[in-house]
């Protein structure tokens, strides 16, 4: 058999709009491929992908693949592990990478079994070490970086950390994009969705926000968070809390921020009433300029902190909300 | 339903780490714990078991102090626990700890005569969040999967699964055996009563090593592993960062927004 090469990158499509992450995951099989023959090859299994494809084949791709059809609309993880591991033996590429979402955290380990190999988890970078490639993922809630390398296998399997590489700029030249189709026997699949529930509709994507006010525990009541929405409406920003905060229903699950939330960097992210856990912290440390309101001094959140203000958020909110009305009406 | 749930031990995640003087993490005097999504996984299990009967074997590779680990699910819900032990397994990687998993399943189910139903894993450990291994004695067992689980039921010999999305849940059915994993449920893992707590301490805890299990001990171990850790390193830190610390708290306020507004933070 020939030697792996080149890349394959599988996009998640959700909505018909390719994630964020899974475009970010582009720039760095980009990286790669840098400096040598080697190309990226995008994939994306679905169904109704169009538009999905021509935005990934403007996104510095040498090729997108795409399986689309009816029978992949939901992301059943048997399905698309049994696709891709087809894809897989077909191009022999030497690196398979996705974005890491709560999806292909199932489906990278699952084909890392199959084709034993290894596969490293949230990549924040990566690194070219002679022939070598070094991963480098989270440790113990982000406080110590492990760099990682798999060896002696001829295909390496990785996730990408959201936020963790840029989205790539839009091409000038769009790559070719060509449809597969790839049938799953009916005895691969052994898990049936009965129903795909949407609690939040036309809810904003958190990750995709420049500018996020986040309420911890700190902030009591549901009626002093609304100081945070207040705050984030003035802002043109959005919601963010802690799970402590979800779990009080002041805000709904797919704003929490952290390790079993969304890892968000906004240029902006202000934190109200929040300790600053490591499990918040690994999510939102990457953001431009942070704020932080706490009442105690000692708190950790104001050693990520750019700025923070040592008091009570019930006082101080409503003064920063006034001061920044002034603020945006002088702009 | 017979269940088995697989428990990493990991270091308390409450606790910051940092790196030693030798580049690698400092872990001396950090309490092992239970992985927290195992916990939340055992207390899925018990309820599952409290509501169709059965029983829950709990499992966990590592040195004796997972020991520790496992008297405490013994406490909360559990009624077997093992611990899977052998010089031979230390510094296997995922694919390999997948592959003890299902060996010790399979002996399980060979001396007991009983098939597991359902196996559990947590979502992923807190101390690599990698969430590999359940993913992959799924693909040892040549089983189905289902991830991130916030709920389960069990009807007319399936389980119905209520899976974490993004946008909500996806309600998912599958035939057992089948392996699941396990993200935070809205409800918190239950207290030991002071009597379970007794009740356990008594409670055996039996051990395999690599020739119970009849595992080749050249396919596991850091030997075998095929992701290695080269070097530790610790994120930049923010530098210059400013504590505002004023007597008269709306005075610190419009201090605040002068200096977010000077840094162009907005
Ligand atoms: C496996 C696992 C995964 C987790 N994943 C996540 C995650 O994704 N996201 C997440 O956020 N957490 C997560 N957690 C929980 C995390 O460990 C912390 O418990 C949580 O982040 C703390 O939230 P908090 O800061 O809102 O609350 P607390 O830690 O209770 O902090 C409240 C803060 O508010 C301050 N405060 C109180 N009153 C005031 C006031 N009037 N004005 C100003 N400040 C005030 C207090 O000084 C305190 O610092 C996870 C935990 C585990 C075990
Ligand atoms: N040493 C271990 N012993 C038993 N179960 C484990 C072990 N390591 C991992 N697991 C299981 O696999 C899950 C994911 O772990 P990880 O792949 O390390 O993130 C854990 O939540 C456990 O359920």
């Amino acid at each position: 058999m020939d030697q792996n090469k080149n890349v394959l990158a599988f996009v998640e499509v959700v909505d018909g709009k390719p994630v964020n992450v899974g475009l970010e995951s582009l720039t760095a099989a980009r990286t790669l491929v840098e400096g040598t023959d080697e190309k990226v090859v995008a994939v994306l299994i679905g169904s109704g992908l169009d538009d999905a494809a021509a935005k990934v084949a403007a996104s510095g791709v040498d090729k997108v693949v795409v399986v689309d059809n009816a029978a992949y609309a939901a992301f059943a993880l048997d399905a698309f592990t049994n696709v891709l591991e087809q894809l897989i033996k077909k191009c022999n590429p030497a690196y398979v990478l996705a974005g890491n979402t709560p999806l292909t955290k199932g489906l990278l380990p699952s084909l890392a079994a199959a084709f034993k190999s290894g596969n490293v988890a949230d990549v924040m970078s990566i690194k070219k070490d002679g022939g070598k490639i070094a991963w480098a993922t989270p440790r113990f809630g982000g406080t110590v970086i492990a760099s990682e390398v798999i060896e002696k296998s001829p295909i390496q399997f990785a996730t990408i950390r959201p936020g963790a590489f840029e989205k790539p700029a839009t091409a000038a030249k769009a790559a070719s994009i060509e449809k597969e189709s790839i049938a799953v026997a009916a005895d691969a699949l052994r898990t049936k969705i009965l129903e795909a529930v949407k609690e939040m509709t036309e809810d904003v994507n958190i990750e995709d926000a420049d500018i996020i006010v986040t309420g911890g525990r700190g902030m009591g009541t549901p009626e002093n968070f609304k100081l945070v929405e207040k705050l984030a409406e003035v802002l043109g920003g959005v919601v963010g809390a802690t799970r402590p905060a979800i779990e009080e229903n002041w805000a709904p699950r797919s704003r929490q921020v952290g390790q079993s939330g969304k890892i968000v960097t906004p240029k902006l992210y202000i934190a109200c009433g929040v300790s600053g856990a490591t499990q918040h912290v690994s999510g939102m440390s990457s953001s431009k300029y942070i704020v932080a309101i706490n009442k105690d001094e000692e708190a950790p959140i104001f050693n990520v902190a750019n700025v923070g203000i040592v008091g009570d958020a019930m006082k101080i909110l409503p003064v920063m909300i006034e001061e920044l009305k002034k603020v945006k009406a002088e702009a | 339903m017979e269940i088995l749930v697989c428990i990493k031990q990991v270091p308390d995640d409450s606790v910051e780490i940092h790196l030693k003087s030798d580049g690698t993490p400092n872990l001396d005097g950090v309490t092992k714990v239970a992985n927290a999504f195992d916990t939340y996984a055992l207390e899925m299990a018990t309820r599952l078991k409290e509501a169709v009967g059965g029983e829950i074997t709990v499992v966990s590779i590592g040195e004796d102090s997972v020991r520790d680990a496992l008297k405490n699910c013994l406490a909360v819900g559990a009624e077997h626990a093992y611990q899977i032990t052998d010089a031979a397994f230390d510094g296997s990687d995922s694919m390999a700890k997948a592959e003890l998993l299902a060996k010790a399943k399979a002996k399980l189910e060979k001396d007991n005569g009983k098939p597991f139903d359902l196996i559990f894993c947590g979502f992923e450990a807190t101390d690599r969040a990698s969430g590999q291994t359940g993913a992959q004695l799924a693909a040892v067992l040549n089983a189905p999967l289902i991830t991130s689980l916030v709920d389960i039921s069990s009807k007319d010999g399936k389980i119905v699964a209520k899976q974490e999305t993004d946008f909500g849940y996806n309600s998912i059915e599958a035939a057992t055996p089948c392996v699941v994993t396990v993200s935070k449920p809205e409800y918190d893992p239950r207290y030991p009563t002071i009597k379970n707590k007794l009740k356990a301490k008594k409670m055996p805890i039996g051990a395999f090593a690599a020739a119970d299990l009849g595992v080749d001990a050249s396919k596991v171990g850091q030997g075998a592993a095929l992701t290695h850790t080269v070097s530790f390193s610790e994120p930049a830190q923010k530098e210059g960062g400013v504590k505002i610390n004023e007597k008269d708290q709306e005075e610190g306020a419009r201090k605040l927004v002068a200096m977010m507004v000077e840094a162009k933070a907005l």
